[in-house]
């Protein structure tokens, strides 16, 4: 019993390590095509939103990229940050200027959308904090100078509904209203400017080949296709991929250890029982087949004790690794995927089969005669 | 805050030129190909339209270790205030003032002092930005204590079958023992000594083998994010930790499997 709850806390090792190999990037992945977008462009050399730079010339880009015809869709997303006064406090948001009918940063919830130039949307968080409902006028400003306590670029807009902004971290207030609002609050300095351009590829053509093309027409900006911002994010998390390879390795190791040192154990307690068997005519591949699926047993039933146990210890993990400061709440460290825990159980199936050749083989080249005496005369 | 904005790039003919100079990281200099007395031009925005001012690389420099910054990849460049304020159109502002007191000097008082006269900033220890800013440290921290006690549940079962199997195995002398007369507080005693002195020296030899793997980490992570931090650190704390639960969990194997052996009567162990 022992044993077999070793090797369930080994397969659930095991399992949350493949979850946290695989997951995290696939669940990236999730997140960077929920909207169907398939490149972005960023200001040259940076990734989007990593800093504040901008990208001048939004018409000019809009016209050369409508000029492919497998760009389907294009949308120029503004982003900056708003204060709006609530009584004597400073509410202080991130806020998002697009176009909503192309928009892939927030996925609207209720009320209405900024259908108009002077309608905002917000995220609960900043709801919470501005105690606001739908239809309230907010005064919005770009600016705040927190030492004269003066606002700049202030406008009158109105709260229209709610949204839940999908690369939004946990706690973070955030809004968005139409980019032409945004432009205005920030003044000149912002015009006919974006943070970001997300771009939809037509149905059948590839991304590639599309963001070669605007690498090639547009060299001021930096066309990052999925897989591009992909491989950064392993880049910068390859810690916890190394982490999982690490743990996973010595949970299979110790998994491994483990049945292959109880059916070692009980095929010395059996070697009698073994030696008779061989001597009554059972043959030697037999008596492997036998040992050898009694360590495969094991392992199953360890293994599926562990995958549920390993659920459960996932989804703890991944509400530590959540709280990492600035991550899109729709990132999941330990992402469930069939495909790991088959290829959990696969391993530890593997590792069972392998842990139970040795004692097999012990106990195929029993000396019978000699066994049988030993048992005799005991 | 003012460095994110900057954007670099490189000019055969430099705008407005001029005899001043920047510091830049380590790794900003191996991977742009800079060196002292290089003159790039730096501007607040990546592209050529925007105003750019040409300065000197004056200085190469190494980067602390910032526990914020580990996983980001972001060059530093660090220059003259003014130089800064004016290309980023920051006018005379600042994101923080740093300040140093003497070493006689009440710290809570002074804060106390300054946050008495502060009109729209507020001051704080440099101790509990410190505490904000390794946030990330914090939740890798939080990860590796649950993945611990997980290795340490996993290692303690394996370890107490490792023992149960290992005295199962001596099934025989202990009955042979027990039948010339060895009282079961013997048995009892001499297993749990035994087991002790196999969990000690393992946990000798583990610590050994975590200095080691620990010696790796620092050398391989310290490299991957070009930083001196350290990422593994062996202290006396966790080596004694490690010694008592495996020297606690070696003794409780011991009981376990030494009770259930002398609660046999002697010839059903030897199979009679």
């Amino acid at each position: 019993m022992l044993a077999v709850l070793g090797v369930a806390v080994a397969t659930a090792m095991l399992l949350d390590m493949v979850m946290l190999a695989t997951g995290m990037r696939e669940s990236f992945r999730e997140l960077l095509l929920s909207q169907g977008f398939d490149i972005r462009l960023a200001p040259k050399g940076t990734l989007p939103f990593d800093t504040d730079a901008t990208i001048p010339g939004v018409s000019a880009i809009t016209g050369v990229l409508r000029s492919n015809p497998d760009i389907r869709e294009i949308s120029p997303v503004l982003g900056g940050s708003i204060h709006i006064p609530v009584g004597a406090r400073d509410v202080s948001a991130a806020v998002l200027g697009v176009d909503p009918t192309v928009q892939g940063d927030y996925e609207f919830l209720s009320g209405r959308d900024i259908t108009t130039p002077d309608a905002i949307v917000a995220n609960d968080y900043l709801l919470k904090k501005l105690r606001a409902s739908f239809g309230d006028t907010l005064n919005v400003s770009a600016g705040y100078d927190p030492q004269t306590r003066t606002y700049s670029g202030q406008r009158k807009l109105v709260l229209t509904g709610k949204a839940r902004f999908i690369y939004g971290a946990t706690e973070q207030s955030a809004a968005a209203v139409r980019r032409e609002t945004l432009e205005a609050l920030g003044g000149g300095a912002r015009r006919d400017r974006a943070s970001l351009f997300m771009v939809r590829v037509r149905k059948g053509a590839s991304p590639d080949s599309v963001r070669n093309w605007i690498a090639t027409q547009i060299p001021s900006v930096s066309a990052i296709s999925v897989a591009t911002a992909i491989a950064e994010v392993d880049q910068r998390l390859s810690y916890f991929r190394q982490l999982a390879f690490i743990l996973g390795a010595v949970s299979l190791f110790v998994g491994f250890l483990l049945v292959t040192t109880l059916v070692t154990v009980s095929v010395n307690e059996r070697a009698g029982e073994i030696a008779v068997m061989r001597a009554i005519g059972v043959s030697r591949a037999h008596v492997v087949q036998q040992i050898v699926i009694e360590g495969v047993a094991i392992s199953v039933v360890g293994a599926i004790i562990g995958l549920a146990l390993g659920l459960v210890t996932a989804r703890y993990l991944n509400s530590i690794l959540s709280a990492f400061p600035g991550l899109p709440m729709a990132i999941d460290f330990f992402l469930f995927q069939p495909r790991a825990a088959w290829s959990a159980l696969g391993l530890l199936v593997g590792s069972g089969i392998f842990a139970g050749i040795y004692p097999a083989w012990r106990a195929a080249s029993l000396p019978i005669a000699e066994s049988l005496r030993r048992e005799a005369i005991a | 805050m003012l460095l994110p904005f900057l954007a670099f790039a490189l000019f055969l003919q430099a705008p407005q030129p001029s005899q001043r100079t920047i510091a830049i990281d380590e790794a900003f200099a191996a991977e742009a190909h800079l060196k002292v007395g290089d003159r790039v031009a730096i501007s607040a925005q990546p592209d050529a339209s925007a105003p750019a001012e040409s300065v000197i690389v004056g200085a190469i420099v190494r980067r602390g270790a910032d526990p914020s910054q580990v996983a980001r990849g972001d060059f530093v460049v660090r220059m003259h205030l003014d130089q800064l304020q004016k290309i980023s159109g920051y006018g005379d502002r600042v994101d923080r003032f740093a300040i140093a007191t003497r070493p006689s000097a009440d710290i809570d008082l002074t804060l106390q002092r300054i946050n008495h006269v502060a009109f729209g900033f507020r001051a704080y220890r440099s101790r509990d930005i410190a505490v904000e800013t390794s946030r990330t440290f914090q939740v890798v921290s939080r990860f590796h204590r649950a993945i611990g006690v997980i290795t340490i549940v996993a290692s303690s079962l394996f370890l107490l079958c490792i023992m149960i199997l290992k005295v199962e195995e001596r099934r025989p002398y202990i009955a042979a023992l027990r039948l010339l007369g060895i009282s079961r507080s013997s048995v009892v005693r001499s297993i749990i000594i035994e087991a002790a002195v196999v969990a000690v020296l393992g946990s000798v030899l583990g610590v050994a083998l975590g200095w080691v793997v620990s010696f790796f980490v620092n050398w391989h992570y310290q490299a991957l994010y070009r930083t001196p931090l350290y990422f593994s650190i062996i202290t006396p704390p966790i080596i004694s930790l490690a010694v008592s639960l495996s020297l606690v969990l070696g003794i409780g194997a011991g009981v376990l499997a030494s009770m259930r052996l002398v609660r046999t009567p002697p010839l059903a162990l030897f199979g009679r």
